[in-house]
Parts: C-alpha cells; structure tokens; sequence
C-alpha cells in the first residue's frame, strides 16, 4: 500500500512538473517571438519609473503627434521626439522616447520600464538613469549592459534604436 | 462517586463493528486515504516548483546572480508550501485526523518544522546573495536596497517570528517552557505567515496579478487558514455553546489525581469514541487562558462525561482545583485511539499510569468477545493504581485477561516493567503469545511508552497494528 502513495506522489509531481515545464517553454517562446513583432501603438500610460526622466514631474508627452516628420533623409539634421517600438521581455515592456535637437540626442525618457514585481521595478529605477546618461554620452545605443539590468538595458537599448531609426540617426 | 456510566449505551453506538470482514474494509479505506493524502502532499511540492518553471523559470539560470536568485525563489516556494502543509496537520480536520490520527498528524507537523525554517532561511540568504551578485554589492549591503521595496520589511518580520517560533519549539528549547508559554509564542507563526504574504504577490513576478499562480497561491492560504478558523475556533465555539458543560463535581481518586464530571446537554451527538479525547478551557480566573487535551475516562452519557487527571503541571494543577458549576468549553472529540482503528482479530492493551484514562473508555465502548483481548496495567506504586479497579470490573464482564505489574522500574530496555518482571525474563511476547495477530494498544507517559514501542517493533509488529497515545504535550 505504501507502494500505492509513492507511485502516486511520484506520477503526480512528475505530471505537474512537466506542465509547468511546458508553460514555461511556451512562455519563453512567445517573448522571442514578440521581439520581433511590430511595435505596437505607445503607451504613454503612468509607468511607474520615477527617476527615468531628467525632468521630474513632466506630463506624458503626446508621443504620436510630435513623432511626425519620418521622411529618412540621412543628410539633414533632424529635430523633435521620436518614439520607439515596444519591447517586451521578461520582466515587462520597455519603451523609450528621445529628443533630438540639430541631430543630437537631447534627452532619453523612459515610458515603460521593466516592472514585473517590485523587485524589477527596483532594478529598473537603478538602471534607467544610467542607461540614459550613458546614451547621451555615446550619442548611440552602443554602450555597455548595465549589470544586474540585463533584460531592461536589451529592451531599453532596442527600444532606443527603432527611435533613432525613426530619427534617421 | 465517580463512576457515572454504565456498559449499556456503548454497544448500540457500534452495530457493524466487530467483525473481521468490516475491520479489514474500514483499514482499506484508511489507507487509501492516507495513500491520497501523501499524493496530495508531494503534489503540492511539485506544483509549487512548477509554477517557477511555468514563469519560465528554466531560461533564467544565464548568469551566477540569477542563478542564485533563482534558487532561493524555488526554496521560498517549496517552504511556503510546507508552512501550510504544516497549517493544515495542526488545523485538526477530521478527515485527516480520522485517517492518519491527530498525533501522527501533529508528528508530520514538527517533521516538517525545520526543514521549512531552513528552505525559508535559504530563501533570504540566497536572494540577498543573488541579488548582490547581480548588482555588484556585497550580500550585507544589498539588504539595504531589499528593504526599499515595498513589502520586504514585512517580509523580514515574518522570517524572524518563523525563526523563534521554530527555535521555541525545539526539543531542548520547548522543555524550558510551560505548554501555555510556549503555545502563546506559537500563535506567532500564525501572524508570521501572514506578513510574508504580501511580498511573495508584489516582489516577484510569478504571482502576477491575475495569473492562474496567484489565485491558486491564494487558494492555498485560504484552505490552510480556513481549516483553522474553521475546526480550531468556530467548530469548538459552537460546540461549547450547544452543550453547556459545567463542573458537576471533582473527585480526587489517588494523591494528585482526580475525576472532573461535567454536566451538559446532547453529550451524546458528540459522537465521541471511547479512547478520544477533547481539549478542554475551563472559564476561571486562573485557567480561561489555556486549554488542555483530557481523554474521557468513561463513554458519556447523554448529560455526563468525565474526566481524570493527574498533576503533571502547573495548568492541570489548577485543574483540579476548579470549583463546582465552573463552565467548560470543549474541543474535540480527537484522536484514533479507537477500536475504529483495529486491524487484527486479538486485542492487547498495555496502560501505565494516568495512561488508564482513555484505555476505560475504550475498554467500556469496545466489542470485544471473550478471551479477545488481553490487558497489561502497570504502575510503579500502590498510588498509581487508580481506575484499576473499574478496568478489572469491565476487563470481567467482557472476558478480558489482565496482567498488572507494580514495582519501580528495571533499567536498561527491559525499562518498561518491574525490575523483578525482568529478572524473570518477562518479555512482550510472554504475556502476548498471540501478539502476531493483535493489535497492540498502548498508553502511558513518553518515555515509558518508547521503550515499549521498541521493543514490539524489534518483535516485529506491523505498522497497523501498533496504537499509541503519548501522554505529553
């Protein structure tokens, strides 16, 4: 009989072990697949990133109206803010939104970060100042991961380089 | 006068008990549920390792820090689930305690103490560790950073009550203790689950809101905490309400012992078997704060139950103390010390000392033919001899063969009887020759009991067919 309970527990864990398994897998698979799907519309909705921004307490910027003028002339020096695509990762969504003054990146705000529990909202608060900084320094999305923030420096650094494809830079 | 019952009332109660064919059907269905409930246990371990592995778990172990991470979050799943595991064993659920026994249950319960505190520990050390790897900080100093996030202070409490609940209750520790003492710190682990909660749903990401995780997680709490509300606080209200128990009168029946009879109402729909016992308050100034696990020393009848008990410490001292019309609530009926718990055709019955008091009852309320069943009294004075005479006059009218040993005790593993039983070279098998084919049913203090235990087990007696009551706390 006591054969009878160990089976059971043995079939039983190993059943539920191997469905978690499989979301898990079927997880991971979708959030590769979602890098590379369109960015979706921005949402400028209250992400709670306080410290992203260089401009404490600035209202969310109506992102697709000033991200107007995408005519790719690589010559021309562009000016106004550019929103870029969605990235989704793990830890939740990540989207950036920068402003080019005569060619140049002016600021980088943070619209969405990583906040898939507080721990990612932590780690997302340490990482987005010096991401931004580091991109200002650079003028480009070539700088190095941040460590610890390696799912928010990807998104943010891919979200950051569909803007400056929009930007033309 | 203490004797209050009478043989009649017990033999109705159990019209289909007895027979060998029932008796190996109601051990069948015990196992089968005991079988379930093992599924169940490890099933749940499982689920709580597979939600990690459904958050796509097995893709993070990239770097050292998440590793780490990852581990300790696996750890803090797996203690959670064994906190509750241990919530549900001590909540008293009668269809747990029916099918393993209330002290078996409780056994699992303290198993299962320190390996929680320990994956719960692992838990802190581990996340601390990750995280600072993960942030360039040392482990200390990436405490700091941890307690910003919402919920962590809580958290922390919660791991500190955990760690003096389950050091208070070590062995060596808990000694040191008076059982109301002790029980008022065990109440903390209550709130010490409950502080955890809130971090395990924001901090990380497996319980997002609205995820099947979450509300199964919630589930869980609400199942552990709800059997507890449920069978160790509504249930026994209730049932202290509907049955008025007063002290009716107490009894002292050998130095230090006495018989409490209780007067109440509808005592019968307790459905109480001889050999269970309940846990009792009972509303004086001095004694309304704790409550003690008392065996019934006689089958209730429908407006009287009663009670013996011995002096064993400061509470029970009160006790016997209280005065007449003194109002009583109870809990229970608990226990599997039963004669629902037989598996074999013989009986054997070993007591020793306030051991007596539910081996009456269930002595009184079993079915046993003659020459069925054999009982071993042992006392190590004339003192201790209390109840005897009512266990020989029942043992006489059911045909039952009794043995009594007095005398202080021998050494050694032949400790359980008389130094002068031992010289003889009594052993279990000389006064139980048919030991094979009985279930052996002892009761008496801790350490006597374990010599016994031992020695039948060294005999080779199957699993079913031993039944134990521990007379500690």
């Amino acid at each position: 009989m006591r054969v009878r309970a160990v089976l059971g527990s043995v079939f039983a864990s190993a059943a539920i072990l191997a469905i978690g398994w499989q979301f898990g897998s079927a997880t991971a698979a979708s959030l590769q697949g979602a890098d590379a799907g369109p960015a979706s519309t921005p949402t400028p909705g209250p992400s709670s990133t306080p410290g992203s921004s260089s401009t404490p307490g600035s209202s969310p910027i109506p992102a697709p109206g000033t991200s107007s003028a995408p005519s790719p002339s690589p010559s021309a020096p562009q000016s106004g803010t550019f929103t870029g695509a969605v990235e989704s990762t793990r830890y939740g969504n990540v989207q950036v939104q920068i402003t080019v003054a005569n060619g140049a990146i002016t600021d980088v705000k943070a619209l969405q970060l990583t906040d898939d529990g507080g721990r990612s909202v932590q780690i997302s608060n340490r990482a987005a100042p010096i991401l931004r900084s580091e991109v200002l320094k650079a003028q480009s999305a070539h700088v190095s991961s941040v460590s610890g923030a390696t799912y928010t420096t990807d998104g943010y650094l891919s979200s950051l380089q569909s803007a400056l494809d929009k930007a033309g830079l | 006068m203490v004797g209050v019952t009478g043989n009649t009332m017990s033999t109705a109660r159990h019209p289909s008990s007895g027979g060998a064919h029932d008796r190996a059907h109601d051990y069948r269905r015990r196992l089968r549920r005991s079988d379930m409930l093992v599924t169940l246990f490890w099933a749940s371990l499982a689920a709580a390792v597979a939600m990690f592995l459904a958050y796509g778990g097995t893709a993070r172990f990239t770097s050292l820090g998440d590793s780490v991470t990852n581990i300790g979050i696996i750890a803090g799943l797996v203690g959670t689930d064994l906190i509750l595991v241990m919530i549900v064993l001590a909540a008293r659920i009668p269809f747990i305690d029916s099918t393993i026994g209330h002290d078996r249950a409780i056994a699992v319960h303290r198993a299962l103490g320190k390996p929680a505190l320990y994956l719960l520990l692992a838990h802190a050390v581990l996340l601390v560790t990750g995280y600072g790897i993960s942030s360039g900080y040392n482990p200390v100093a990436e405490i700091g950073p941890l307690l910003a996030i919402p919920d962590m202070p809580l958290a922390f409490v919660g791991l500190g009550l955990l760690i003096i609940v389950v050091v208070t209750s070590l062995v060596a520790v808990r000694r040191k203790f008076s059982y109301e003492g002790w029980h008022l710190v065990h109440l903390l682990s209550y709130i010490a689950v409950l502080v955890a909660v809130p971090h395990q749903l924001s901090v990380g990401g497996i319980f997002a809101g609205g995820s099947v995780e979450r509300a199964y997680w919630i589930t869980l709490y609400v199942l552990a905490f709800g059997s507890i509300g449920t069978f160790r606080f509504a249930e026994p209200l209730l049932s202290s309400i509907r049955h008025r128990l007063r002290v009716r009168s107490v009894d002292q029946i050998a130095p230090g012992v006495v018989s409490i009879t209780l007067s109440g109402r509808r005592l019968r729909s307790l459905h109480s078997a001889g050999g269970q016992f309940f846990v009792w308050r009972f509303w004086t100034g001095r004694t309304w704060w704790h409550s003690h696990p008392i065996s019934l020393s006689s089958v209730p009848t429908d407006d009287t139950a009663r009670i013996t008990v011995r002096d064993l410490g400061n509470g029970s001292n009160a006790i016997s103390r209280v005065p007449v019309g003194t109002r009583v609530w109870l809990e229970g009926p608990y226990g599997v010390f039963t004669d629902a718990g037989r598996t074999a055709p013989k009986l054997a019955v070993m007591v020793a000392g306030i051991g007596i008091t539910p081996v009456r009852a269930f002595l009184e309320d079993s079915n046993i033919r003659p020459g069925e069943a054999t009982i071993l009294l042992r006392a190590s004075s004339q003192d201790e001899t209390y109840l005897w005479d009512e266990v020989l006059t029942l043992a006489k009218s059911k045909g039952a063969t009794v043995y009594i040993m007095v005398g202080k005790r021998s050494t050694g593993p032949r400790g359980w009887m008389p130094a002068s039983d031992a010289e003889r070279g009594v052993t279990l098998r000389s006064i139980f020759p048919d030991l094979d084919d009985s279930d052996l049913y002892i009761c008496g203090p801790t350490a006597w009991l374990d010599l016994v235990e031992a020695e039948a087990r060294a005999d080779g007696l199957p699993e079913h067919q031993l039944h134990m009551e521990r007379f500690d706390w």
